[in-house]
């Protein structure tokens, strides 16, 4: 190109007024994704008419460099370099025309490495989410994957302990991990709160854990509960003599407050606390480093998350949100259960899991996992389950979830008919039995019932736990469900 | 299988362990060594009946199954270990089929305290399959009586006896020396349940294993080669150190090497190009330069395993 | 002890009733085909944080059947039959480097537990050890 067509050209491009963002250069078909690139896909569904390519430019540059209208200060930086590029539109599987729902589309955008501050989530989502879902131009927008480059990765700290020093720190391996939320949640003296605790820790769980709106509230403030829940695990630990934990929920209205709640968690001894989704990426990247400074193990309870998440339309996708927290440090993090009352497709659900556990995660549609994903050695992060599962389940848990999960049971434990250490018990028995007979390669999805029916013939906790939840089960359909069958992945 | 707690498919049990190929097999691939076929088909056949005697209950617990096995060097022990391993498997006499092999340095530590733990990891190690030691006598030293020797001797019986279900040992070396091994050390004798001997390989059977051998390797021997083969086999038997099937590979390896020389040195000074079969190709010349042809040893000694 | 099991509680499998050697060699079968080294470890001091248990020769590498392992547990049992043993497993793959089982497979007839020891300090805070009862005799002479 010689100079003189670049000046035309330029004189032409940043001329004043308003250009198609296509025109703009944040359509790229034939861009070449590099390494060092930061990858979003977006599901669009465009205003009825809209040309969804340039739909994907328009949200491309909105979430970089452009704004409405043409500006000659672009011509002041490195400006090409800055920009988005929407380098691929898909329609999405059974949308549009003939089906039920109106035409959606997946658009696929590269980002400069440039564009992001290091080590910082917040950075990262005010440019990817910051400003483009309510651009006029779409009438619904999701954020469905996320490939982040090694190099990005390796400026944030990571799970602060992380799945396999979480588990030399509790010398507990090759099961998945027990847990109880206590309940009720609301109400309770630090008194009466300590007791459940003791009960299920000394029945047979390795974690008690406070729920995400435990704070300080006027029945019980936060430093007595974290007097009796302390008491409590350390005198169940003496009962059994094994490492046990409750995780106390440190969330408070300032960081301030907070880091305090976490300091005295340590002091008395607790080798987890807990936070909330709701205090913000950045609130949730300073406990992580104060977490990884302490020894101290960092569960996250995702509070929130559904807002935003639930939708296929509109919103992110949650494995965007395990992605982040990843980065961000958290150690746990609540991630669905398959079987129990939260929403929760099985494919997508093994997505999450992957995304949290794996060090290298392929790309794999039916997983709704849409981009390969090299983790760069970050920690791995445990993914919780928790909600509506009890121990008549674990056949199909331990299946679904593997060994990496903290399986809670919080009503499946504290409302056992004999008590809380025999839900405790019912619930340690039929985990390990499980265990036992899918290491001896046994057919646990087949033989699950038998197995614990063997078991419940020995132990009476857990005879009466199938007894009283046999019938138990949350067969809802789910909204956020994968776009690909497995076979049906031939056009990627 | 048996309809009657009484009655049992021989033909079944015979189909469903698949011995029968590896016998072929044997008979297929090993020259000569008629009376060690002979006694693999007796020891399958007896373990067969076994088999079946144990599952009707008139036997009641598995019979002790460690062999030994004697014959000068390259007469195909290591070889039929293997086989043998492989029929024992079939037939559930052992859970996997594999054969860790050792010799004394394998078991035997160099002071005080060595000696159990190697032995141990090294039982460890085969548990499950074969032990197969080969040179077994020299873990018996009667002139040095503070000798490690017999610290590892006295875990092997132990483990012969206790650990019949989980372990067969194959001791291995000179027909004579096990014969001495054997007398100093009764309890190993006894425990010895088959008895193997191989014998040497004539002339003929050592020219065919020859033909064998390079063939395997992606060679053949034209017809003066092989005549001069059949000449270095008359001489090198005569020699000391001679090693059977193994003196054949050795010779043949040296035979290649010429080979190589000879091809290499064609190119350069005759520039002519060299085909496909004379790489492939063994001439008289090549065996005719080995040393044995004027008096002299070829190589190293055979008998040490290279 | 008071736990509704009465005994001490570490590793995979202790809320079940004691392994039959069958039920060790299957487990031991599952970790070496995950390639998974063994180990037979003991102590006489069960204190959840006493990490270090004696090991009972280095880990097995390379075995292809469980009766290796079995032998060296049946080895251990004869040598400290009032000891609590247990087998770990040991994965050497990048991201993980670390146990990944590790179950009980002997413990002694009676085991006393731990008593919890409270330090009060400032305000109401307390300071805790947990005190293993067996711990007051010398090493060797616990059970």
């Amino acid at each position: 190109m010689s100079s003189n067509e670049t000046m035309q050209e330029g004189k032409e491009r940043y001329k004043a007024g308003v250009l198609p963002y296509k025109k703009m250069g944040y359509w790229q078909p034939d861009y070449q994704v590099k390494d060092t690139d930061l990858l979003a896909m977006f599901r669009i569904t465009p205003q009825p008419g809209s040309d969804p390519e340039e739909v994907a430019a328009a949200v491309a540059g909105e979430s970089s460099t452009a704004t409405w209208t043409v500006v000659w200060t672009d011509r002041l930086t490195a400006c090409e370099l800055y920009r988005a590029k929407a380098y691929r539109v898909d329609p999405v599987p059974n949308t549009g025309e003939g089906t039920k729902t109106e035409a959606q589309y997946f658009a696929y955008i590269a980002y400069e490495l440039d564009l992001f501050e290091g080590g910082s989530i917040a950075n990262l989502t005010a440019s990817i989410i910051g400003n483009v879902f309510g651009m006029k131009a779409v009438k619904a927008l999701r954020l469905e994957d996320m490939r982040i480059p090694v190099a990005y990765l390796k400026t944030f700290q990571g799970p602060a302990t992380g799945v396999i020093v979480e588990r030399e720190r509790l010398d507990k391996f090759g099961r998945p991990l027990l847990g109880a939320t206590t309940k009720p949640k609301l109400g309770l003296s630090g008194r009466n709160y300590g007791r459940v605790v003791y009960e299920g820790l000394k029945g047979g769980l390795d974690f008690m854990k406070d729920d995400e709106n435990i704070n300080s509230q006027a029945f019980m403030h936060w430093r007595d509960r974290f007097l009796y829940c302390m008491d409590a695990v350390n005198k169940a630990s003496a009962a059994t003599g094994e490492v046990k934990g409750h995780y106390l929920n440190v969330t408070a209205g300032t960081m301030e407050e907070m880091y305090r709640r976490a300091e005295f968690a340590k002091e008395l001894g607790s080798v987890i606390i807990m936070i909330d989704l709701v205090i913000g990426y950045t609130a949730i990247q300073s406990m992580a480093l104060w977490a990884r400074q302490n020894d101290m193990i960092l569960h996250l309870h995702r509070a929130g998350n559904s807002t935003y998440s639930r939708q296929k339309n509109h919103g992110m996708n949650f494995r965007v949100i395990c992605k982040w927290m990843r980065m961000a440090g958290v150690d746990h993090i609540h991630a669905g259960t398959v079987v129990g009352k939260l929403e929760g497709d099985p494919a997508m659900i093994k997505g999450f899991y992957d995304t949290l556990l794996d060090d290298h995660t392929p790309q794999n549609l039916a997983h709704g996992l849409f981009f390969e994903q090299d983790w760069a050695s970050l920690n791995k992060c445990m993914p919780v389950a928790s909600g509506g599962i009890h121990a008549g389940q674990m056949h199909q848990l331990l299946t679904y979830l593997g060994d990496d999960v903290v399986l809670q049971f919080g009503g499946g434990t504290i409302g056992h008919p004999q008590g809380i250490q025999a839900g405790a018990v019912a619930n340690r028995v039929a985990l390990e039995a499980m265990v036992l007979a899918r290491n001896e390669g046994r057919d646990i999805w087949n033989e699950g019932p038998q197995i614990l029916q063997d078991a419940a013939k020995w132990c009476g906790p857990l005879r009466a736990a199938i007894d009283t939840w046999k019938d138990i089960s949350f067969n809802y359909e789910s909204t956020d469900t994968a776009d690909f069958v497995p076979t049906a992945t031939t056009s990627f | 299988m048996a309809t009657k707690s009484d009655k049992i498919d021989m033909q079944a049990l015979l189909e469903a362990s698949h011995i029968n190929e590896v016998l072929d097999k044997l008979d297929q691939d090993l020259v000569g060594l008629v009376p060690v076929k002979q006694r693999m088909r007796e020891i399958a056949a007896y373990l067969l009946i076994t088999k079946a005697r144990l599952q009707l209950g008139i036997e009641a617990a598995k019979p002790s199954l460690h062999m030994c096995f004697t014959g000068n060097p390259g007469t195909g022990k290591t070889t039929v270990a293997l086989k043998m391993a492989d029929i024992l498997h079939r037939l559930g006499y052992i859970r996997q089929n594999h054969v860790v092999s050792v010799t004394r340095d394998d078991l035997v530590g160099q002071y005080i305290g060595h000696t159990a733990p190697k032995t141990k990891e090294v039982i460890k190690k085969a548990m499950g399959g074969v032990l197969f030691i080969d040179e077994a006598y020299y873990l018996y030293k009667p002139e040095n009586e503070r000798d490690y020797g017999q610290e590892s001797i006295e875990i092997l019986l132990q483990t012969m006896e206790n650990h019949r279900d989980d372990l067969v040992v194959i001791l291995a070396g000179y027909q004579d020396r096990m014969g001495t091994f054997f007398k100093s050390n009764p309890g190993m004798s006894s425990r010895i349940a088959h008895h193997i001997d191989f014998p040497d390989y004539d002339e003929n059977e050592l020219l065919e294993i020859a033909n064998m051998m390079s063939a395997d390797m992606h060679y053949n021997l034209d017809s003066g080669a092989e005549k001069a083969m059949q000449d270095y086999i008359l001489k090198r038997k005569q020699q000391p150190h001679f090693a059977n099937a193994r003196s054949i590979r050795n010779a043949l390896d040296r035979a290649r090497l010429r080979q190589a020389n000879r091809l290499f040195n064609d190119a350069i000074k005759h520039k002519k190009d060299t085909t496909a079969a004379d790489l492939s190709l063994i001439t008289a010349a090549d065996i005719r330069a080995s040393r044995v042809f004027s008096g002299g040893l070829d190589g190293e000694s055979d008998v040490k395993k290279t | 002890m008071t736990n509704p099991n009465g005994i001490v509680t570490q590793g995979q499998f202790s809320f079940l009733p004691a392994l039959t050697d069958a039920q060790i060699t299957a487990q031991i079968k599952y970790a070496l085909g995950k390639g998974w080294a063994l180990s037979v470890e003991y102590t006489d001091d069960p204190h959840p944080r006493n990490t270090y248990w004696e090991m009972f020769g280095a880990p097995m590498f390379d075995l292809k059947d469980p009766a290796g392992i079995l032998m060296e547990i049946n080895n251990c049992r004869k040598t400290f039959p009032h000891h609590y043993i247990r087998v770990m497993a040991f994965s050497s793959v990048r991201g993980v480097e670390s146990p990944t089982m590790s179950y009980i497979v002997n413990r002694p007839k009676h085991e006393p537990g731990f008593g919890l020891v409270r330090q009060e300090t400032d305000g109401r805070n307390i300071r805790y050890t947990i005190h293993a009862y067996a711990t007051d005799k010398p090493e060797g002479e616990r059970y």
